[in-house]
């Protein structure tokens, strides 16, 4: 049951043992790795067993981040009620962002939508496309004057086998679509970035996207 | 006349992306989009990683009491933040900076019963060599070397090498000198590493 990448295995656990450390401590050892290992110290640098010391030290550190990982892993996943108490608590409105005017015949009349509302149809326009998983978006520009070029930014998530140019695409024009439809906004460009591929768990490998 | 489109004349209900989806996608994009104001994304990140921060909370605590309570109030913070967060792609070890931050509140607020640095012993084996013996693998018997440490070292030892803090940064939050910081944190290295020795 040892990890055979491990400074722990049977058989090197002697690591640790002053009698392989050339006369110096464990303590000292720590102390040499917390400093960087600067100033060189050239005996521990030239000694085998202080070598093999300080890299089973230096593993504690991921040791330990990965047994957090795998007690997280043995335990049950948050009840619904739970995850909703949280969801419950945080404010929904909270990125409206920046007003975008909106014109009207009416001269009295001040029409605008908000910024976050504008990102909410870049979302949903972006996702209208099955292989396509809208991230973070990014509207550059003034959007508070009406007909001021403004460029937007996409992140997106690509699922895995499909063609990653068409997906773009495909994304870039609902999302133009969309905002030419129900706003006013003078669009410069649209840019996609596609930051991650995904695999799905439900159909492996293949990158059927699901329906 | 004022009128406002406001974010849910814009989000019906068929705008969130199938929950299957998204949860299939990475840290940058899901969390990109939290930081949108997609409370869908948000409950996947939620979903993802309460699990850990609980765990975590709870070795810093040292009790399961309050740990579900801090990683619940972690998140209310994330959601009020996370539009700071530059690279959305860190939004694992960034929460994992709030919940040190929650946690380390809590132990502030229990201070007068309990130091957060308490009463440091001398390096010796806590857990029974047998304890060791029978870990049946190497996460688990981590994690019993972790469980043995007295309380300020174990804190100390997971502020800088889980949360990534630095001595300054864990000095300034635990209110003790940097150099008492780093004495446990050695100290805490090589009775993790006395303690593994025991395992075979």
């Amino acid at each position: 049951m040892t990890d055979p990448q491990s400074p722990y295995d049977s058989g090197t656990t002697d690591a640790l043992d002053p009698a392989n450390l050339d006369g110096h401590t464990i303590e000292e050892l720590s102390a040499y790795l917390d400093a960087e290992r600067t100033p060189t110290n050239f005996s521990i640098e030239s000694s085998p067993g202080c070598q093999i010391a300080l890299t089973a030290l230096g593993r504690l550190r991921e040791l330990t981040a990965h047994t957090l990982e795998a007690q997280a892993a043995t335990e049950p996943a948050p009840p619904d009620s739970w995850v909703r108490g949280i969801m419950d608590r945080i404010a929904l409105e909270a990125r409206a962002g920046r007003d975008i005017p909106i014109t009207h015949t009416a001269r009295t009349a001040h029409l605008t939508m908000t910024e976050g509302a504008v990102r909410g149809m870049i979302r949903a326009a972006g996702d209208s496309i099955s292989e396509v998983i809208v991230g973070r978006c990014q509207i550059d520009g003034d959007v508070t004057a009406i007909g001021e070029p403004v460029t937007i930014t996409v992140d997106v998530s690509v699922a895995w086998g499909e063609s990653i140019p068409l997906a773009a695409d495909r994304a870039r024009e609902a999302i133009h679509g969309q905002l030419a439809k129900h706003t006013e906004l003078n669009i410069a460009a649209i840019h996609v970035m596609v930051q991650d591929v995904r695999f799905s768990r439900t159909a492996p490998g293949t990158g059927v996207a699901q329906p | 006349m004022a009128v406002k489109a406001n974010d849910r004349t814009w989000l019906p209900a068929a705008a969130a992306v199938p929950d299957g989806r998204l949860r299939e996608a990475h840290d940058r994009v899901v969390a990109g989009r939290a930081a949108d104001g997609d409370p869908h994304a948000f409950e996947v990140l939620v979903r993802r990683y309460s699990t850990l921060m609980r765990v975590y909370a709870r070795s810093i605590l040292g009790t399961n009491d309050e740990a579900d309570d801090v990683v619940q109030e972690a998140f209310v913070t994330a959601w009020q933040q996370l539009d700071s967060l530059e690279d959305p792609g860190v939004v694992k070890s960034w929460l994992m900076r709030i919940v040190s931050r929650r946690s380390i509140d809590r132990l502030r607020a229990r201070r007068e019963h309990e130091d957060i640095i308490d009463y440091d012993p001398p390096a010796e084996a806590a857990s029974s060599p047998a304890q060791m013996v029978q870990a049946r693998s190497l996460a688990d018997a981590v994690g019993t070397a972790l469980a043995s440490l007295p309380a300020g070292q174990r804190r100390c030892w997971l502020l800088k090498e889980v949360a990534e803090y630095s001595y300054r940064e864990i000095a300034a939050d635990l209110d003790v000198p940097e150099s008492t910081v780093r004495g446990l944190i050695s100290r805490a290295r090589v009775n993790m590493a006395r303690e593994m020795q025991a395992w075979r």
